[in-house]
């Protein structure tokens, strides 16, 4: 990959290498913060210092004699967004947050006003220097306080009766409480944001889909879609913080339009904990019953949510329970719990990775009552037919070779059946497990090749690649499709100019990519054969699957293979550049069939009597991603996971101050999330076996079956070691201590 | 940020005569830089100390002298250090991150100002930030704070693990005073409880440099250990840490040091478990005796009770470490 700002030569990877790895190596890939804008200056957020009420007035005096200060945007003082011009616009254009479009304050740190300047230190100076008072209100911050006066609703269907398991023998009733969790992507985000003509934006943006940041901006600025250039072609990882539109990309537009010069606009690190999201905190009850035999009869799943003052989030998190194992009876019931922080978002696994955790440390929990293998447990249990939920056969469910894969891949039979029997000195082994699923779904996406003489392709879609080898994926398929060799084959992704594509989340990317790549493939090999048939009459109606590309030219994929090269097509048709274009998207079979991807998470660990340390030992994480069509970064996308689960289950945690009502500690050294001496090297395999139904491939998502079970499988081993059930996440030494 | 004026100078006395309380003198920066960037630390101008103080490791028959300008890696790397003073090596490295203990200074090391995560929050009161707002930490998310010599004023504690090891090994400090004097201070008097002034770290005379430090060679490079408990493996913080290390005549314990980090707002030393240890034998039952005889008088906050016992399984580990530490 290169750059769309300024000219490049292409380097190939090493083989098994990522398209664009040595760019990010060599530090040249461009992140939305690093594209060089000729006049551009600088936009820094300045945000509210209490947590509820409104703001009475702004003391801008001493901001504005800082030199270099251009403007100060406010709610009173603001260039006009259509779509945020009143109420009731407000209402309709859900943006969330309506950034300087509001004297109200729900949460501390909400943006109340915007320092645009020179250079970012003027503009960073002067944003400290910007005073505000309030009416202060009322505010709730402290999640676990506020839960218990919401009523639970239903949600979803309920299955059989309450009634017909109440009197199941083996029973377990428990709550599970988890602290909310931030995204913190390596990369901040960051939008320049700059106006080529009244009505054309052009913008380079961290986001995890360039056409939803097309969308979102096209109606609030009532401009045609096409007006808006979207980049985003490196993106240093997003774990769903990337999905939405955040109050930060409206205001650095804002203020370009404001100062009619481009605008640059990062997050700080302390910005990032309250402005793009984070995983809600959340409480959780389950029931769950089983017989004699270990069959799960029913289960109970209520939870609730942290959601914020001015949105409803809803994580979904009971979704999952109603996926992965055959309860006949099954009720959920949910919740959101509005507190006075920003709007929580998706996070890796959203929902199904909080659900998951207390059905699964139940079921392990009930495997002990039963004196039942966990892993038998399952295997008697999951639904492997089809879909509980819906009734539709599943495409393909290999959950169970999962199971049987991963615990002989961590020596299952070593673990002990009752807790603490496996105790050295002061430290305790133990081991557990659990599983998780993930619907895996596609969506409508298009790609483009442009050929030329000389036998290069480019590969082209608006899909953004955010860390998860989207690219290397597209190249591979092309590859094997075309024949062209890798070294050929460059890739152009991240740009709203390039054909339309989902947004890179909910483990659809690939899923979605792939059948366009696939298509656009197809017809590249079409469209020469149609030229290749001026020359040799045999090409005529040959069909795709039939000829082969190489290099050079064109073939039949037989013995007498009747090539012909590029070079005489292009002369012959006085070509330049070929350029084709193809769309793909999921059809009937999303009727007959019901698509899940899947993993199981092994641990084994070791954890101090005296100290409360838990040491992992050995992780293993096998999964069910269909055919794996790029085995590197399908790997690292599993033990990347793996890790993102290690600090839900031991690390993180995003503390509140309920007197002082906003966040307490905004830096990386105080939030903490897992560095390598916390995790082992993750041992990850695959069952490999494509969907045949799902998408031309046969590939299904990875990215959030690589977290949901993780912790589960973390706090299930700690109770084999120590008899200790901890239920509430992050389990940090303070609660582990004491068994 | 506000903007400020940097200079460097050529001669220490130079550094010195530009000193005043506008400006603040700057080694390594990983602290300082942060405490400006969030408008903690506001100085009209900084004085770049790291050519005018030494940076070097000097060693004499009775001790070793560490320049206030060597880099916390660079004592890590010292031969001398490694086979003499073992365990303030071991401390330091238990530290923060690599690409930190190159840039940190053993000056700045010691005046590395509190984690507590209120004194990083300008919108909230702290009394060690802006003396008499109150203290946030006291009813709020005191996980990390103090369980022992805090005041009504603060609660905070002193993070550094390197100073863990130089109060252990009773190290002194040679400070430069603002008229060029030099003066010695022992390191267990250089930093100081809150009290009634929260917002004074140290003893440290105003305008003056730490100069250097001193370690007398001691019988404690045998038996020693340095266990710090966190809430992740590395970089991070310590909830508790403890500085052990014993002088054994075979089984039986001549002398021991004890300290500890994440405790209190300066390195504490156990001096009557050290008195304790004493002649006992190097027992898993001495041990806990002394780590009981450590836990009892002290007085966790609301969130923090689970640092008594983390402390007394710490201080077991420790001792018990000590024991294989030379191998
Ligand atoms: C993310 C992070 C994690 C960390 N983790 C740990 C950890 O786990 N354990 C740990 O012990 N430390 C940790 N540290 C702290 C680190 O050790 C200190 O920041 C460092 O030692 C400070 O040294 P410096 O030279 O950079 O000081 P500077 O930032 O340059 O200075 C700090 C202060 O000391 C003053 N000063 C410096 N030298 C002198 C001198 N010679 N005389 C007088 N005044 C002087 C400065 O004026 C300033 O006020 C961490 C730091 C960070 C940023
Ligand atoms: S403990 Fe000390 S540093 Fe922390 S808030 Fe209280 S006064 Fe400030």
């Amino acid at each position: 990959m290169g750059f769309f700002d300024e000219p490049y030569d292409f380097v190939a990877p090493p083989d098994d290498g990522r398209v664009e790895g040595i760019y990010k190596v060599t530090g040249k890939g461009k992140y939305s913060a690093e594209y060089k804008v000729d006049n551009i200056c600088y936009a820094v957020m300045v945000g509210s210092t209490v947590a509820a009420g409104s703001i009475k007035s702004f003391n801008l005096s001493n901001a504005k004699q800082v030199a270099g200060v251009l403007d100060i945007i406010t709610h009173q003082h603001k260039p006009v967004v259509p779509g945020l011009a009143d109420e009731a616009k407000i209402a309709s254009a859900r943006f969330g947050l309506p950034v300087f479009h509001t004297d109200k304050i729900y949460f501390k740190g909400q943006p109340i006003a915007l320092v645009i300047a020179e250079t970012l230190e003027d503009a960073t100076y002067a944003a400290s220097l910007v005073e505000a008072q309030y009416d202060t209100e009322s505010f709730a911050v402290d999640f676990d306080k506020a839960q218990a006066a919401v009523a639970l609703t239903a949600t979803g269907k309920e299955r059989g009766t309450m009634d017909a398991w109440s009197n199941a023998p083996f029973k377990v009733e428990a709550e599970y409480n988890i602290k909310a969790e931030v995204h913190h992507p390596m990369e901040m985000h960051a939008t320049i944001a700059e106006w080529t003509a009244t009505d054309k934006l052009k913008l380079y943006d961290k986001n995890q889909g360039v056409n939803n940041v097309q969308r979102t901006f096209a109606r609030l600025f009532a401009i045609p879609e096409k007006n808006i250039e979207v980049i985003s072609e490196y993106v240093g990882g997003g774990f769903g913080s990337g999905l939405r539109i955040w109050p930060h990309a409206l205001a650095a537009i804002m203020a370009a339009k404001q100062v009619n010069r481009p605008v640059k606009l990062m997050l700080t690190r302390p910005q990032m904990f309250y402005s793009v999201g984070y995983r809600p905190a959340s409480w959780q009850k389950v029931q769950l019953g089983a017989n004699a035999e270990g069959k799960l009869l029913g289960i109970l799943h209520q939870s609730k949510n942290g959601t914020s003052k001015y949105e409803n989030f809803n994580e979904g998190i009971t979704r999952v329970t109603r996926l992965i194992y055959n309860f006949e009876n099954l009720k959920t019931e949910a919740a959101v719990v509005a507190l006075n922080l920003s709007t929580p978002t998706w996070m890796r696994g959203p929902g199904d990775c909080t659900g998951d955790f207390a059905v699964e440390s139940a079921i392990d929990e009930i495997s002990y009552q039963l004196k039942m293998d966990p892993v038998a447990l399952r295997l008697k249990n999951i639904a492997t037919e089809k879909n509980p939920e819906t009734g539709l056969p599943w495409s393909t469910n290999f959950l169970n070779e999962c199971i049987a894969k991963g615990a002989a891949m961590i020596n299952w039979q070593d673990r002990k059946p009752l807790p603490m029997q496996d105790i050295n000195g002061d430290w305790s082994t133990g081991y557990g497990m659990a599983v998780g699923m993930w619907n895996a779904g596609r969506g409508n996406a298009s790609a483009a090749i442009e050929m030329k003489k000389d036998g290069s392709i480019t590969v082209q879609t608006a899909m953004t690649d955010i860390g998860t080898g989207t690219g290397t994926s597209m190249q591979n398929i092309a590859h094997d499709v075309t024949g062209i060799s890798k070294t050929k084959i460059k890739i152009e992704l991240g740009n709203s100019n390039l054909p339309a594509a989902p947004s890179q989340g909910g483990s659809n990317g690939l899923s979605s990519i792939s059948g366009a790549v696939v298509a656009v493939s197809n017809l590249l090999k079409q469209k020469l054969a149609e030229y290749a048939a001026t020359e040799n009459e045999v090409y005529k109606n040959a069909k795709p699957t039939d000829i082969l590309l190489s290099d050079t030219g064109i073939s039949f994929q037989t013995a007498n293979n009747q090539f012909v090269s590029y070079t005489s097509i292009w002369d012959k048709s006085k070509l330049t550049v070929l350029e084709v274009e193809a769309s793909s998207g999921p059809g009937a079979e999303r009727q007959q069939y019901s698509f899940c991807s899947s993993a199981a998470h092994f641990c084994k660990l070791k954890v101090n009597r005296k100290t409360g340390k838990v040491k992992i030992e050995k992780m293993v994480a096998v999964a069910d991603g269909g055919k794996i069509v790029s085995e590197k970064a399908a790997a690292n996308q599993m033990s990347g996971a793996a890790v993102g689960g290690i600090g839900m289950a031991l690390l993180e945690e995003m503390t509140t101050d309920e007197r002082l009502g906003g966040l307490v500690g905004d830096d990386l050294a105080g939030y903490h999330f897992a560095v390598n001496a916390d995790a082992p090297i993750i041992d990850v395999a695959f069952i490999g076996k494509p969907d045949p139904n799902i998408n031309p491939t046969g590939s299904k998502g990875l990215g959030e079956v690589g977290i949901i079970g993780v912790a589960a499988a973390i706090s299930n081993a700690i109770y084999n070691a120590t008899g200790k059930r901890l239920r509430d996440l992050p389990i940090t030494p303070d609660k582990v201590l004491g068994w | 940020m506000r903007p400020f004026i940097f200079s460097k100078s050529s001669a220490l006395s130079q550094a010195l005569s530009k000193k005043n309380n506008t400006t603040q003198f700057i080694a390594g920066g990983t602290n300082l830089v942060d405490l400006m960037k969030k408008n903690i630390a506001q100085p009209e101008s900084l004085v770049d100390i790291t050519t005018v103080l030494p940076d070097k490791i000097t060693t004499n028959t009775k001790s070793i002298q560490i320049g206030a300008m060597v880099r916390n890696t660079a004592i890590t790397n010292n031969a001398t250090v490694k086979a003499k003073y073992p365990l303030l090596a071991k401390a330091i490295l238990a530290g923060a991150s690599p690409q930190i203990r190159n840039m940190a200074s053993t000056g700045g090391n010691l005046l590395q100002r509190t984690r507590c995560p209120y004194f990083y929050d300008i919108t909230t009161p702290c009394n060690k930030r802006k003396p008499g707002t109150g203290c946030s930490a006291m009813q709020g998310q005191n996980r990390m704070n103090a369980i022992v010599g805090y005041s009504d004023q603060c609660v905070a504690v002193h993070p550094s693990d390197m100073c863990v090891a130089l109060a252990a090994l009773d190290a002194t400090v040679t400070l430069t005073t603002k008229n060029n004097k030099q003066e010695n201070i022992a390191f267990t008097n250089f930093h100081r409880l809150p009290e009634n002034l929260p917002e004074r770290d140290n003893n440290l005379p105003a305008n003056a440099l730490i100069h250097s430090i001193s370690i007398n060679e001691n019988p404690f490079n045998k038996n020693y250990a340095y266990v710090k408990l966190r809430d992740r493996d590395s970089y991070a913080f310590a909830l508790v840490s403890v500085a052990a290390a014993l002088q054994l005549s075979g089984n039986t314990i001549v002398q021991a040091r004890l300290a500890s980090g994440g405790v209190a707002h300066k390195p504490w030393r156990w001096t009557e478990a050290e008195q304790y240890l004493k002649g006992k034998a190097a027992t898993a039952t001495t041990f806990s005796e002394a780590a009981t005889m450590i836990t009892k008088g002290l007085k966790p906050l609301s969130h923090n009770g689970f640092k008594v016992p983390l402390l007394h399984g710490a201080v077991e580990t420790a001792l018990q470490n000590c024991l294989v530490a030379s191998q």
